[in-house]
């Protein structure tokens, strides 16, 4: 008959005081795991984003990660760094303004076309049709955003005619007629972007811009035995006072500023949901122990240990907080799934970005946190009945 | 042979309205399968008197000295052993743990003491038929008379054997009839070699004792 025994049987019996301390349990369970999703959930999210891309360094113009500017001689930068042997491949990215339109139909639409050199799957997810690369016949394939293509009725294997603008200059060029390869999800696109991929030589050609025109981007991906770390050290060797940067480097930055707030926030509501747990379950095992102090004297009175009394209390609120937590995370999951879908609908964020993400560091931290709520919560209790004057309370009991 | 004397004992409460007395200078013995009962009107020190022979309180004054060994001397835990093991005590109102059911109520202090589960089990059938609760055995306390938690307290108090049962007005919660029952249980106890000491209202319970004392004041008149 142990302790855990001991305190099965109690909480059983009181029924209704348990089911109401689980049930305060996993409501504010479910807030503090939710609050620690959210500490770490976009930076998780904007991490996967960049690693889907398949590249690990960025090599980005003069203003830096968030000001876009061409990077002169794009070309020849890049086959420099393609040599490199910490460097497994390079793609270029050119980003312009451009008009989209059906063949025969005067109204056009605004959209961001996107031109890479080589492979960039990952930035974009087929949905229908085929990749850049299936298509590579075509002198002007393209990847059409799924918005973009569901509003103007656009389904792979119709030609568009496109016409790239340069630095929101109208251009006086002839649009080109291109043909959809595949409409796809761009990874990056906030909900009302629309976007068009196309290889780079065919937004050259729709644009006008020579051949070895500046790219916006350098995308690296460095060979997995040299690491991202090594790649940037070795470009800016090779090319010093070239803008690049590791994944990492880009997360960092994230992190210290684009991020801060949400770490912020969720430290100071997870912490309170803390101390919530902790004043209910400390309340109710409070209340109980008050309820079950002639019980407990007597107890001591034969014999029982302190310990024992002491360890039955700690059992009790752990049982309590320990069902109330499980029963937080299915709860905590269901709740994160409604904030991501409120948080994201917030202008100018990825479509694929999420706010709330599921870590194994989360559910560690959860649990060590109920722990130390229910250590916490039985400590009061636990030192009553330890101090407790065993004849006094009896002849209080006796006479009450 | 003393299984536990009483050399001069007193205990003081303080009050806020100034320091109570409950027992002046008392001496007592019990031995070796004694019965005895103290009477005496509410507050004069008898509950008193049980909880410092019983180690679960300290007197302000003087010494309990229990087989031999000054109470004094031995720490918290080894006053909890020494009260598990080698006193019982039986109260007012039964204070059988709620949630658990007769069987397992007697099977406390066993477990406690360290007994193996099959002895355990041994144990309490042996005493829910000395107490007659062998069919309420898996009844929890809630379904029980006051009777039968007495019989059950009074079974879980012999558990561990031991050498004095300490019975705080066992019958106070209990109609005559009942209380009759109890005093005979009480009776077949002390026949059985276990010393009782007996503290009461109840002047048919108190005259079942082979000892009769009488507190007036925080001390023993008679």
């Amino acid at each position: 008959m142990s302790a855990l025994h001991l305190a099965w049987r109690t909480i059983r019996r009181y029924r209704a005081q348990t089911l109401l301390a689980i049930a305060g349990v996993a409501v504010i369970g479910a807030l503090l795991f939710d609050m620690l999703l959210l500490s770490r959930g976009l930076l998780l999210s904007f991490a996967d984003l960049l690693a889907r891309a398949g590249y690990d360094v960025r090599i980005v113009g003069g203003g830096g990660m968030t000001l876009r500017m061409p990077i002169p001689d794009s070309r020849a930068i890049a086959e420099a760094v393609g040599g490199l042997p910490e460097v497994e491949k390079v793609a270029l990215v050119r980003i312009l303004p451009a008009r989209l339109a059906r063949p025969g139909e005067a109204q056009s639409a605004s959209v961001a076309l996107v031109g890479a050199s080589g492979m960039t799957a990952g930035v974009w997810t087929i949905v229908q049709g085929a990749d850049l690369d299936g298509a590579s016949t075509e002198a002007c394939p393209l990847i059409v955003g799924r918005s973009l293509a569901a509003r103007l009725h656009i389904a792979p294997g119709d030609a568009v005619r496109v016409n790239a603008e340069q630095a929101g200059v109208a251009s006086a060029l002839p649009a080109v007629t291109c043909r959809v390869a595949g409409v796809g999800r761009f990874a990056f696109a906030a909900a009302g972007d629309d976007i068009v991929a196309t290889t780079l030589d065919a937004l050259h050609r729709a644009s006008g811009e020579a051949r070895d025109g500046d790219a916006d981007l350098i995308l690296v991906a460095s060979r997995p035995e040299a690491g991202s770390a090594a790649a940037v050290a070795a470009i800016q060797r090779a090319r010093p006072g070239l803008a690049a940067y590791s994944n990492d480097e880009v997360l960092e930055q994230f992190n210290r500023n684009g991020f801060a707030y949400f770490r912020q926030i969720s430290l100071v509501l997870s912490s309170l949901t803390m101390v919530f747990a902790f004043l209910l379950v400390a309340t109710l095992l409070t209340v109980s122990v008050n309820q079950r102090l002639g019980e407990i004297a007597a107890l001591r009175a034969i014999g029982i240990a302190r310990r024992r009394v002491a360890a039955m209390l700690l059992w009790e609120s752990a049982l309590l907080v320990g069902a109330g937590g499980l029963l937080a995370l299915p709860l905590g999951e269901l709740l994160a799934l409604g904030l991501d879908r409120i948080l994201r609908q917030m202008p100018a964020l990825p479509e694929q970005l999420h706010f709330f993400v599921f870590e194994p560091r989360a559910l560690v931290i959860h649990a060590a946190v109920l722990v130390v709520t229910a250590l916490a919560a039985a400590a009061y209790p636990v030192w009553v009945t330890a101090r407790m004057p065993i004849a006094a309370t009896l002849r209080r009991e006796i006479v009450g | 042979m003393d299984i536990v004397r009483a050399n001069d004992v007193s205990r003081i409460f303080p009050m806020p309205a100034g320091p109570v007395a409950a027992l002046r200078r008392v001496s007592l013995t019990i031995g070796s399968g004694e019965h005895v009962a103290i009477t005496g009107p509410s507050g004069c020190g008898k509950s008193t008197l049980l909880h410092l022979l019983g180690a679960v309180d300290a007197p302000t004054d003087g010494a309990i000295v229990f087989e031999g060994r000054d109470l004094a001397s031995l720490s918290e835990p080894e006053r909890a052993r020494l009260r598990l093991t080698r006193i019982g005590f039986v109260f007012q109102r039964f204070f059988l743990l709620p949630m658990l059911t007769a069987a397992e109520n007697i099977e406390l202090p066993q477990a406690e003491a360290g007994a193996a589960p099959a002895a355990r089990r041994s144990r309490t059938r042996e005493l829910l038929a000395y107490v007659g609760l062998t069919e309420r055995a898996d009844h929890l306390p809630s379904q029980l008379s006051g009777g039968e938690m007495q019989r059950a307290a009074i079974a879980r108090a012999l558990a561990n054997r031991p050498a004095l049962l300490l019975a705080d007005e066992p019958t106070g919660e209990l109609d005559e009839a009942t209380s009759g029952t109890i005093a005979d249980l009480f009776d077949r106890v002390n026949a059985d070699g276990t010393a009782i000491l007996v503290v009461t209202h109840n002047p048919s319970l108190a005259s079942r004792a082979s000892r009769r004392l009488a507190m007036r004041s925080g001390q023993l008149v008679a």
